[in-house]
This record gives structure tokens, C-alpha cells and sequence, in this order.
């Protein structure tokens, strides 16, 4: 058996699982294992800070793909439609960030894909609510900085692939009393996030995101078959190391 | 109708490339030409990137908003980066230097502070999190990190300390693999999920 082959199986194994799991919770929405208090903090800040008047921020990171994080990009243009509701729009009081192109312009995809059928353009122009203050990490980080000090925001939410100039945008909101929310999913956001942000989400659990606003039959076949695959995967590592030490591999 | 023909083409496209991984031989061309045509791409959504920045901050000094003076400067900076890269070429040595010596100090700048920072959130860290499993734990390791990669704990090797030296410096590249591991399974569901259309970003 090569690794190619291995490739194959596991990937076969999740697509066939996502779609079956897909179709039997579009019937019957029965896999609600999941409850981060964090997630909860983070829709009622959005909903207090939109009474109150003042902005809200989403960060979808610095890129779309990288190789030690090929799915973090993807996550987060995945998690953005759930962030794209009727009352994000009806005070143009959303900003969406991020410091690439291509994510501008899938979030720019999104932003029309969801207001198109609702809101009339003239009336209220979404678009203008993304916002790249900088092409690279650090001068995103003045560009960010400068932002956030100019203008009132009450919500931030970090997700995506970024780093550890993260904290510096996040101690900036924390010092004026704001509520911040991450899902770190680079090690290096994680080190530093832990340290300056109470409501985070770590590692794997940043792919939850989607699912925990706004729950859908697509969202927790994901949690499912991903649950499966771990399991297997503990399994497959047990297994070896047991193998391992008999001396058999 | 125009959205599915869209939706078809990025599905199709997405199988061929991941298809392209196990079958290099056969799909290699394929595969390169469709990689090609995907940075071709990235590069136009850089560039409208960069469009949007620049637009961002004119609007900001054409409608006098606050900060239009740094918008001013920003402008001013990357027309100058940008006309003396025509002119000389981002080869040039004089312009390397030029952009080099601003680039990499300011950016120098912004690491200092950011380690400042790190510093005094690291110092907050029960005020933020308070006395909890999680929190003693990352409190405990960073300490012993700190205490054995600035080598103060001298042992010979062969014996027990040196042993357990050797068993805490390789606990933190463990739990690296294993976030790493639980990021590319989630990685993979989030790619398959949109490969197969069952989450769709782009609308419903």
C-alpha cells in the first residue's frame, strides 16, 4: 500500500461520509454536540455593539493558502457568510479585513451573494464595508491600528491564517474595554492570543466557527465526519505505536 | 443558471488539481497549467488589492477624513516606490537600499514593540484568563521552556535529568503535531465540503 493510496482512501472515506451525513441531517438536524460560551459572547457583543452605534470588525486573515495551513483561508471565507446578516447591513456598520487580494475579492463574491437579494444597492452600498489597510502583515498591522483608533468599535472577530502581530490590533481593543474574539489557528496566533484574549478558539476547533453562529445541515456533517476521521486517526496512531513497540513496523 | 455554470467550473477545476496529486503522471500538464492560470490570478487580485489601498486612502484625503494627512504620506510613498521601481528596476542596487533601509527598520520597529507587548499580556495572563487548568499549565511550560532553552540546567548525558531535559524539549514539538494534525483534518473537510458543494460561500 503507498501513501498516494492511503491519500485516496482517506479522502474518499471523508467526501463519501460528508455527503451521507449531509443528506441524513438536512432531514433531521441532530448533532449538536458543540457549545463554546466564546461563540455566544461574541453574537451578543455583535448584537450590543450594534445598539449601541458602534462598528464591528471581522478579520479573515493575511492569505488564502499557505502550505503549513492549507485550510485556514478557506475556513474563514467559509465562516464569513454567517458574519453577513440582515442587521450587519442595515447600518453599513460591518468592516470586513484582511491584507490579501484574492480574499478581498472572494469576501467582496460573498458580501453580493448575500445582500443581493435583500437590499437594495443604492440604499446601502455593503461593498464599501471591506477594508485592506495594508498588503503585508505589519503594514496591515499600522493600517489596523490606525483604524481602530479612529473609529468606535464595540465587536472584533480574528479568523483566518495570521500571525503574532495579531496582538497588537487585539490589546488595542481590549485596552478601550472591547470585546475581542479569535480563532487562532497558526501556532504562532495561538501562543500569543492565549495570553491577551479571553473568548478563543484554538487549532481545529477555528473550523467549527461557521456552525456555531449559524447552525446548518453542511456545517455539522463537517463536525461528524470530522469527529470520525479524528477517531480513526487516534486509532491508526495507537495501533502504530503498539506496532511500533512489538517491533513489527 | 449563470451561477451554477461558475460553481461547475471552480467543482471541476478543484477535482482536476486534487486529482492531479495521485495521478502526477498523467494529470502533470494539466495540473501546471491550471496551477499556472491560478497564480496568473492571484497576481490580478494582488494588483486590485494594492487598487483598493490606493483608492481607500485618496478617498480619505479627497473627502478631508481624519488621518488624511497619513493617507497623504502613504500615497506619496507608494508612488515614489512604485515610479523609481519602473524607472530603476527593482534589481538596482540604490533602490533595494532605498526601499530596504525604510522598509526594514520601520518593520524592526513594529517587531519591538509587538515583543513589548507580548511581554506585558504574558504578565496579565491570570488577570485575563484567571487560575485555570489551561492557564497554569501554559504559566508552568513557558517557565520551564524559558529555564532550559537559556541552558542554566547543565546535566551529563546518559543519565535521568538528562533524559527528562531531552523529554521536555520534545513535548512542545508533540503537541505542535497534534494541532497540526487536527488542522489538516479540519483543513480537508472544509476543502471537500466546498469541492462537493455542500457548504457554498459564494450564495446559496
Amino acid at each position: 500500500m503507498t501513501w498516494s493510496l492511503v491519500g485516496w482512501i482517506l479522502i474518499g472515506l471523508s467526501a463519501v461520509l460528508l455527503l451521507i451525513f449531509h443528506f441524513l441531517l438536512k432531514e433531521r438536524k441532530a448533532y449538536h454536540v458543540r457549545r463554546f460560551p466564546a461563540v455566544q459572547r461574541l453574537k451578543t457583543s455583535r448584537v450590543s455593539a450594534l445598539e449601541r452605534g458602534m462598528k464591528r470588525g471581522v478579520f479573515i486573515g493575511h492569505r488564502l493558502w499557505s502550505r503549513s495551513y492549507p485550510g485556514l483561508g478557506l475556513g474563514a471565507v467559509s465562516a464569513l457568510p454567517a458574519f453577513m446578516d440582515a442587521e450587519s447591513a442595515s447600518d453599513s456598520g460591518q468592516r470586513v479585513f484582511t491584507s490579501e487580494g484574492s480574499l478581498l475579492m472572494l469576501a467582496r463574491q460573498i458580501a453580493l451573494g448575500e445582500y443581493q437579494g435583500g437590499f437594495s444597492k443604492t440604499l446601502n452600498d455593503v461593498l464599501s464595508g471591506l477594508s485592506l489597510p495594508g498588503v503585508s502583515p505589519l503594514s496591515f498591522t499600522a493600517g489596523m491600528a490606525s483604524e481602530l483608533r479612529s473609529q468606535p468599535y464595540g465587536s472584533l472577530a480574528l479568523f483566518g491564517n495570521y500571525g503574532t502581530e495579531a496582538l497588537l490590533w487585539t490589546e488595542a481593543l481590549a485596552d478601550q474595554g472591547e470585546f475581542v474574539f479569535a480563532g487562532a489557528g497558526s501556532l504562532s496566533s495561538q501562543s500569543v492570543l492565549f495570553l491577551s484574549v479571553r473568548d478563543l478558539l484554538m487549532g481545529e476547533e477555528v473550523f467549527t466557527l461557521p456552525g456555531l453562529i449559524e447552525a446548518r445541515a453542511a456545517n455539522e456533517a463537517g463536525w461528524l465526519t470530522e469527529d470520525i476521521l479524528r477517531l480513526l486517526l487516534i486509532l491508526m496512531i495507537l495501533v502504530g505505536a503498539v506496532l511500533k513497540m512489538a517491533g513489527a513496523l | 443558471m449563470k451561477k451554477i455554470v461558475w460553481i461547475v467550473i471552480a467543482v471541476v477545476t478543484g477535482l482536476i488539481v486534487l486529482a492531479g496529486y495521485f495521478f502526477q503522471a498523467q494529470l502533470g500538464p494539466v495540473l501546471s497549467m491550471i496551477l499556472d492560470w491560478g497564480i496568473l490570478l492571484a497576481g490580478a487580485a494582488g494588483l486590485i488589492g494594492v487598487a483598493y489601498l490606493f483608492r481607500m486612502h485618496l478617498l480619505k484625503i479627497i473627502q478631508n477624513k481624519k488621518g488624511a494627512f497619513y493617507s497623504g504620506v502613504v500615497l506619496a510613498a507608494f508612488l515614489f516606490a512604485l515610479i523609481a521601481g519602473f524607472i530603476l528596476t527593482p534589481q538596482n542596487s540604490f533602490y533595494r537600499h532605498l526601499i530596504l533601509n525604510v522598509q526594514i527598520p520601520v518593520e524592526a520597529s513594529l517587531l519591538a514593540i509587538l515583543a513589548v507587548m507580548l511581554l506585558y499580556a504574558g504578565l496579565r495572563l491570570i488577570q485575563t484568563r484567571g487560575w485555570t487548568p489551561m492557564s497554569g499549565a501554559f504559566l508552568v511550560s513557558a517557565i520551564l521552556s524559558l529555564i532550559i532553552d537559556l541552558g542554566f540546567v547543565q546535566t551529563r548525558s546518559g543519565t535521568l535529568g538528562a533524559e527528562l531535559i531531552a523529554l521536555l524539549d520534545r513535548l512542545p514539538i508533540a503537541g505542535a503535531r497534534g494541532i497540526l494534525l487536527g488542522m489538516a483534518l479540519g483543513g480537508m473537510v472544509v476543502g471537500l465540503r466546498v469541492l462537493l458543494t455542500v457548504d457554498r460561500p459564494y450564495g446559496e
